[in-house]
């Protein structure tokens, strides 16, 4: 044991002396290697980095620099501990590294041998990921000034697709990386920054976070951020994010003044999969804004949350937000066994290099884990970054000198096999945590009732949603969630004052508008509702659903010309709008174009070929056109979706009748008369069938029960009496 | 603190002695830009530094008859921070140029290029005029180690005295540690104390910055 000690240590000696030996630290054998890994990202050509350090001169002409910069980790930037969560794309020196570098800027920072120099790093030329499958423009360039403090500024693109897409991936170009410290793009299903936009100068609106309404359950789901140096991230398979006609990217800035006006016109690039989702993140935060009041001087003023899981989740990503005052931030995990987990540690909070730090293997945390932050702050004249000198008071809030504590988590929820969404038990855990910490909190009342809406608790959804409105009864939002609650439980009337509440508080929203046409065409006033649908499409003109409803009610009002026109417009808009291409067959078919009508009707069955009403219309037209066999196929195929669908049955029965297969047609007969006990047809359809199958007695009963239910049914008087006399004789 | 992390000596041992102590090698150096190699380096001169400006004429900005004090500004065109304060410079000249004060923007860089140079002074609006000190000369006179970093200069009887150099204000705390605004002016405070008579505050102030380039 002994012995093996000193050879350790002679082996140590003499690795010393061997480097000691050398001819010292030189560019090719030790730097680029360095540069090359940890800098040259941001430090080249056209990128972030003010200069290249790709080329020895660039390099030795700032030895000095690279040896300060380093020393103090200011470069390359990462912020968060090290050990401290296993975090992807970690660009930290070693101790080793940065030696490495003083020595060389203090023994003249020369060349070597150009044999040691390691080959160039490769780097994509222009997007990272190749062409992109939709590049987005800002309309006007946003104007930054030349002086000043950092400007957080928000720019609006609106509704880039015409269909729905699945993203896998977005680049963000800033035309100048220079000016950008970080952005990150926001999904607004809701349309609602565009209130925002051009309020104060120039396109978009300031603002360091953006809050965006939501209609229902759709809680944020991914990250889509950037940052100097960062290659555009891929989105693991099935994990791609819905982008649908109507949509709007808010691109969500902290720009800082360069010496000089800059223009800020970024570019977006959407690359797209045809792979629908299958994993469903969500975006967890935890926070307590309303903790902050923070007393002139205190130097390590506290913030925590913490939450507990009530479903299993593999976290994916984190990413801390506070502001000027924040110091240090702590995130980390106590499963239920008590063991702790790091997810994050910033010991020196700088919110110029705030990033989304992505895990390089999901971080997985049993049900019942409690996950916890804690924050801290330094509002002292110690903080040379204290926006208030003499410091002031300062609480939560959006401008810049405000303060924040959140931390946000990308979590993949597991579903526990039941088939429901885990999503929906992480959500309403975090809104009861978030009512716990605000009582009277509308959005937390709002998302709550949402959720439930979406568990399908509609009466625990009334309660919250009107307690929502009960704090806050001027959000029209919430009105039209009330008022869906409401539709869905049948009580319409109700379900309308809410819509006509939220019109009245926001005449253009045309949401309510399109709510308030659904129950008046329900209700049979047609006329109503095609004033509600008309609005809607006057307000949102490019909004292929409303032309597609309103185009609908028109056919149930007999404008048949007018419904045809505001379908095929709804198609024009999108062309993979199922209920239009569905709607227009029907019209076709009303106007005795069948032919056509099959062909509409068979793209809405290519589009959603899971559709009870598609396959039955389709059969209705193809049996129509003489195409019993394959009408016989699709209404059999309606039926194997949707048993009960009593049209199905219907058309099948007289098909079938017609071809001689009476037995069958009785059945499919009966299961009509069974889901429209109020019907004479089907009533007499069933004893036709039975009148030719021989049963009299059956068949007369079913034609007397056409004529309780319609006493002037001339075709079942006419039947009642042959199939009596028919009987007569036999007695 | 400073740009670096070692404590530094400045090399200012006295108001006026700097300019008396320059070595020879680089006034000749300074020289032998403009006069294409026709001065050979000699006995040490006491003689206004001379360098090019942007457009390749010869100019001595310290020697300024009219001028109370000459304000020499280092910067390069990739520092950020350098970059950042040309609003700031061109305040101070709103602020003090007709008030007998010389503006110099001074680029320190070897490797920049004419054009690049003029390209910059018109993107960032830097006032007075541009001068090119690739041997840096006026960097030695003045004593300054990164960019930004102003230097003032007074006529005296021996030639021109630094009077003040360093910092053009303390809003850069560290690399990365910024101030929401300068809590310090102290350029312009030095600027104000001499048009007035007074010494300025403070000889000195640290600056934080690019270093400059370590010639090859």
């Amino acid at each position: 044991m002994i012995r093996r000690g000193v050879i350790a240590a002679a082996l140590l000696v003499s690795s010393l002396q061997s480097h000691a030996q050398d001819e010292g630290v030189t560019f090719n054998k030790d730097i680029a290697p360095v540069l090359f890994a940890n800098c040259a990202v941001c430090h080249r050509p056209g990128e972030a980095g003010p200069f290249s350090l790709l080329k020895y001169e660039d390099a030795r002409a700032r030895a000095r620099q690279i040896a300060a910069v380093t020393q103090r980790r200011y470069m390359p930037p990462w912020p968060p501990e090290a050990g401290k969560g296993e975090l992807a794309g970690q660009r930290r020196l070693s101790d080793a590294q940065i030696e490495l570098l003083q020595r060389w800027a203090e023994t003249g920072a020369t060349e070597g041998a150009s044999a040691d120099l390691p080959p160039m790093p490769k780097f994509p030329e222009g997007w990272g990921l190749g062409e992109p499958d939709l590049v987005l423009k800002t309309p006007r360039p946003f104007l930054l000034r030349a002086d000043g403090p950092d400007v957080f500024w928000n720019l609006v693109y609106e509704s880039p697709v015409a269909a729905t897409r699945y993203v896998r991936a977005v680049e963000i170009r800033l035309n100048d990386r220079k000016v950008g410290h970080h952005a990150n793009l926001l999904v607004d299903r809701t349309r609602s920054a565009r209130r925002l936009d051009g309020r104060e100068f120039g396109p978009g609106f300031p603002g360091m976070e953006v809050s965006m309404e939501a209609a229902g359950f759709e809680p944020d789901s991914h990250f889509l951020f950037w940052k100097p140096g960062t290659v555009p991230f891929e989105e693991a398979r099935g994990m791609a994010w819905r982008i649908d006609r109507g949509t709007d990217l808010v691109l969500n800035m902290h720009l800082r003044p360069t010496g000089k006006p800059e223009q800020v016109a970024p570019t977006i690039g959407l690359y797209f999969t045809d792979e629908p989702p299958t994993q469903k993140p969500m975006l967890v935060q935890l926070e307590h804004d309303g903790a902050i009041d923070i007393s002139p001087g205190s130097t390590d003023f506290a913030v925590t949350d913490e939450l507990q899981l009530p479903v299993a989740v593999d976290v994916l990503a984190i990413y801390p937000h506070a502001h000027y005052l924040g110091k240090d931030v702590a995130g980390w995990a106590t499963l239920p066994n008590g063991t702790r987990t790091w997810l994050i540690h910033i010991a020196d909070w700088d919110v110029n290099w705030q990033a989304v730090y992505r895990y390089t293997n999901p971080v997985f945390l049993p049900k019942g884990t409690k996950i916890s932050m804690r924050w801290s702050y330094d509002n002292s004249t110690d903080n040379v970054r204290n926006p208030h000198q003499p410091p002031l008071r300062v609480r939560a809030g959006n401008r810049a000198e405000d303060e924040m504590a959140h931390l946000w988590l990308q979590v993949l929820p597991h579903a526990d096999g039941s088939g429901a969404d885990p999503r929906i038990p992480l959500q309403e855990a975090l809104m009861r945590r978030r009512l716990a910490k605000y009582p009277g909190d509308f959005a937390a009342h709002y998302n709550l009732g949402a959720v439930l809406e979406a568990e399908g608790r509609l009466d625990d959804a009334t309660v919250e949603l009107r307690a929502a409105l009960s704090i806050d009864p001027a959000q029209p939002t919430a009105h039209n969630s009330l008022g869906a609650v409401l539709q869905t439980r049948g009580d319409l009337d109700g379900a309308a004052r809410e819509y006509r509440e939220a019109l009245s508080v926001r005449p253009d929203d045309v949401n309510a508008h399109y709510n308030l046409g659904q129950i008046a065409r329900t209700k049979g006033r047609l006329e109503e509702a095609l004033r509600h649908y008309r609005e809607a499409v006057r307000l949102q003109p490019d909004d292929a659903d409303l032309h597609a409803q309103l185009g609908a009610t028109l056919l149930e009002a007999g404008d048949i010309e007018e419904a045809t026109e505001q379908q095929r417009k709804a198609l024009d808009l999108d062309p993979a709008h199922a209920n239009a291409r569905f709607n227009l067959g029907q019209a076709l078919f009303q106007q005795g174009q069948s032919e056509a009508a099959a062909t509409e009707l068979r793209e809405a069955r290519r589009l959603r070929p899971d559709d009870a009403d598609t396959r039955t219309a389709l059969g209705g037209v193809l049996a129509a056109l003489g195409r019993t066999d394959e009408a016989i196929e699709e209404l059999r195929e309606a039926l194997r979706l949707s048993a009960d669908d009593a049209t199905a049955h219907d058309g099948l029965g007289q098909i079938l009748l017609a071809r001689g297969n009476v037995d069958e047609a009785i059945v499919h007969f009966r299961a009509v008369v069974v889901q429209r006990p109020n019907d004479a047809d089907a009533c007499n359809n069933l004893g036709s069938a039975l009148a030719v199958n021989g049963d009299l007695r059956g068949a007369a009963e079913a034609f007397q029960r056409a004529l309780r239910i319609d006493p002037r049914h001339a075709a079942a008087k006419a039947n009642l009496a042959r199939a009596q006399s028919a009987d007569r004789p036999q007695e | 603190m400073t740009g670096s992390n070692r404590p530094r000596a400045w090399r200012v041992a006295g108001i006026g002695l700097l300019a008396l102590c320059l070595p020879a090698g680089i006034l000749a150096e300074a020289l032998l830009d403009q006069e294409s190699g026709a001065r050979k380096s000699g006995p040490p001169v006491v003689e206004p530094l001379s360098v090019l400006d942007v457009e390749g004429q010869a100019v001595r900005p310290l020697e300024s008859p009219a001028a109370k004090a000459v304000v020499l500004v280092f910067v390069r065109t990739d520092c950020p921070i350098s970059n950042r304060y040309a609003p700031e410079v061109r305040r101070l000249h709103e602020r003090f140029a007709d008030r007998g004060v010389d503006f110099w923007t001074v680029y320190t860089d070897p490797n920049e290029s004419a054009d690049t140079i003029r390209k910059h002074v018109r993107e960032y609006g830097y006032p007075g005029r541009a001068v090119r000190d690739p041997g840096h000369a006026l960097v030695k006179a003045a004593a300054a180690r990164v960019t930004p970093e102003a230097a003032v200069f007074v006529p005296a009887a021996g030639g021109p005295r630094l009077v003040y150099h360093g910092r053009i204000d303390d809003r850069y705390v560290d690399f990365g540690r910024m101030r929401a605004a300068p809590a310090n002016h102290d350029l312009e405070d030095a600027l104000e104390a001499l048009i007035a008579g007074r010494p300025a505050p403070r000889e000195t102030a640290p600056a934080v910055g690019c270093f400059l380039s370590d010639p090859p």
